[in-house]
């Protein structure tokens, strides 16, 4: 298989975007070097497309990704994979806030920890995080999943509206309208079963699942002070 | 959104340089103004005073009035005042004097003529330097560049709160403590409460800039015998809003960042050094291959830096 080497230096984004995209229509695989936490590397690529980025990216890389598979071989800044319709996105190790914000569907996956808000008004998807989850992750999710290896920081699924927020390890502390539920086996066997075609063999732990409290589903202002943080 | 930036170095070397290029890579965060405060080497005997003239057709008769006032306090130019010679209305000011009698008085005396020159820094070190535009635009206007010094913050605006001009700008001096600055990303929420209270105690604001209050209730912290720390971590809970902002003085300088933990604040840290900005991208300016960075992403988080921690320790 073919491979392309595009250097990204301090050269301006859009000229990088453009040899990445035709490399992508060429096919094959694109290695990405001295990426030097750019904003905005890899996004809105097509399915098929394959990236992989030397060192660290900066944010919304793989943004509005529509299938393509990008790996990241250490830190991604705010909002990686943000609004992704589909594809595969891997995170080699801190992913910064908001990773995966609104997005629909694919994967993210942080081998690291992620930065608070993660999954933030997310719509589908999973997003995996090996890590622990920061502050106020899965803030108002309408679906899809975040499964969190490593604990999850204050306000854990915060407002969750719908989608599941699933933690092995410490939850600092639930944020409203959520609860913590005791899977059932057969969910628990499909998460399992996600993480070890991740490459995670020890899927097995003690996992909490976190679903919506529903309440905020029926707001009433009456009782605005048990949902203000303040 | 606003950038801000905060550098040190292991000893004293091209501060003013590294501080443009942290900023330029975050023009795009805002560019109405952008704002400088330098620390260089510390003068022997009195004050470095930067000012901005309002009206340079008036600024001899303004630095008159400038230089009354001072000689009322005690104080005195140790050299002739210089300025920018660009075409701007506005005009900034560098000027060498004696110690005031009380720094404190002096200032609400100078402070009273304002409107038409207005002191942006006093310190031993400390330089603020303030304008319309870009980094490089401002740096190439005063020279930013070629400013030597151990350490300094960086910061570009984008006004969302206030009006924009050249002095509501940032950093802001926490005026009347020699040598201590401040920048800001964000927006307090309870500014008229806070500011109200302040007025009442006696504190006087210069603009309607919201950013304004982190540096005048530091102020305040301190006339109470609060450490730069100490307020740090006392802002955390008692101011509202969205915040991250970098307090610096001629020790090194620290951060605290709100409840809410909406601005980011990236470091690298080695060697005794230290690099930090709104955006990892712009510390990588100053360091460009693979680096450990630090993000300080969680809620109320604070931490400090000092120039050269051998020196201080001993």
């Amino acid at each position: 298989m073919s491979e392309t080497v595009i250097t990204v230096g301090d050269r301006h984004i859009r000229e990088v975007h453009r040899e990445i995209q035709a490399a992508a229509e060429q096919g094959g695989h694109i290695v990405l070097k001295d990426a030097r936490s750019r904003h905005n590397l890899g996004v809105a690529l097509p399915a098929g497309a394959n990236l992989h980025f030397e060192g660290s990216v900066g944010y919304y890389c793989g943004g509005l990704n529509n299938g393509a598979t990008i790996t990241v071989e250490r830190n991604a800044g705010w909002g990686v994979g943000e609004a992704m319709a589909s594809g595969d996105i891997t995170v080699g190790g801190y992913a910064g806030m908001s990773c995966g914000a609104s997005m629909l569907g694919g994967v993210v996956h942080v081998k690291g920890d992620a930065g608070p808000r993660c999954g933030v008004a997310m719509k589908g998807g999973d997003i995996i995080v090996e890590g622990k989850i920061g502050y106020l992750s899965g803030f108002m999710a309408h679906a899809g999943r975040i499964i969190a290896l490593g604990g999850a920081d204050d306000a854990c699924a915060d407002s969750l509206w719908g989608g599941e927020v699933w933690v092995a390890g410490p939850i600092k502390s639930l944020g409203v309208d959520s609860k913590a539920i005791e899977p059932r086996p057969d969910e628990v066997a499909s998460i399992e079963e996600l993480l070890r075609s991740r490459g995670i063999n020890d899927a097995s732990r003690d996992w909490k699942k976190i679903v919506s409290g529903e309440k905020l589903w029926h707001f009433e202002s009456r009782d605005a002070n048990a949902w203000l943080m303040i | 959104m606003c950038g801000i930036a905060g550098r040190i170095l292991s000893a004293s070397g091209n501060v003013g340089a590294d501080l443009v290029d942290l900023m330029e890579a975050q023009r795009h965060r805002g560019a109405d103004s952008t704002g400088f405060a330098v620390y260089g080497p510390p003068v022997d005997e009195g004050y470095i005073v930067r000012a901005m003239g309002l009206d340079r057709d008036a600024l001899s008769a303004d630095l008159e009035s400038f230089l009354e006032i001072a000689r009322e306090h005690g104080s005195d130019f140790l050299a002739d005042p210089t300025w920018d010679n660009a075409s701007t209305k506005h005009v900034s000011v560098r000027m060498r004097i004696k110690d005031p009698k009380d720094l404190g008085a002096f200032t609400r005396a100078a402070d009273t003529i304002s409107a038409r020159l207005a002191v942006q820094s006093v310190g031993r070190s400390l330089e603020i330097i303030k304008d319309l535009g870009g980094a490089e635009d401002v740096s190439q206007k005063h020279n930013v560049r070629d400013m030597k010094g151990t350490h300094g913050l960086g910061h570009a605006r984008l006004a969302t709160e206030s009006d924009v001009s050249p002095t509501a700008s940032h950093p802001f001096w926490a005026r009347p403590f020699a040598d201590v600055a401040i920048v800001h990303n964000g927006q307090i929420t309870d500014y008229f409460t806070w500011r109200d209270k302040l007025e009442r105690a006696g504190y006087r604001f210069m603009t309607g800039n919201d950013s304004e209050l982190i540096a005048v209730w530091i102020s305040d912290q301190m006339s109470k015998g609060l450490t730069k720390e100490q307020a740090l971590k006392k802002s955390i809970t008692s101011i509202d809003g969205v915040f991250t902002y970098l307090i610096s003085d001629t020790e090194g300088m620290g951060f605290a960042k709100d409840k809410f933990a909406m601005k980011p604040l990236v470091t690298v840290e080695r060697n005794g050094e230290l690099a930090a900005a709104t955006e990892e991208q712009a510390v990588r300016k100053i360091y460009q291959g693979e680096v450990d960075i630090i993000n300080y992403d969680g809620p109320s988080m604070m931490n400090s830096w000092l120039v050269d921690p051998v020196r201080q320790a001993a």
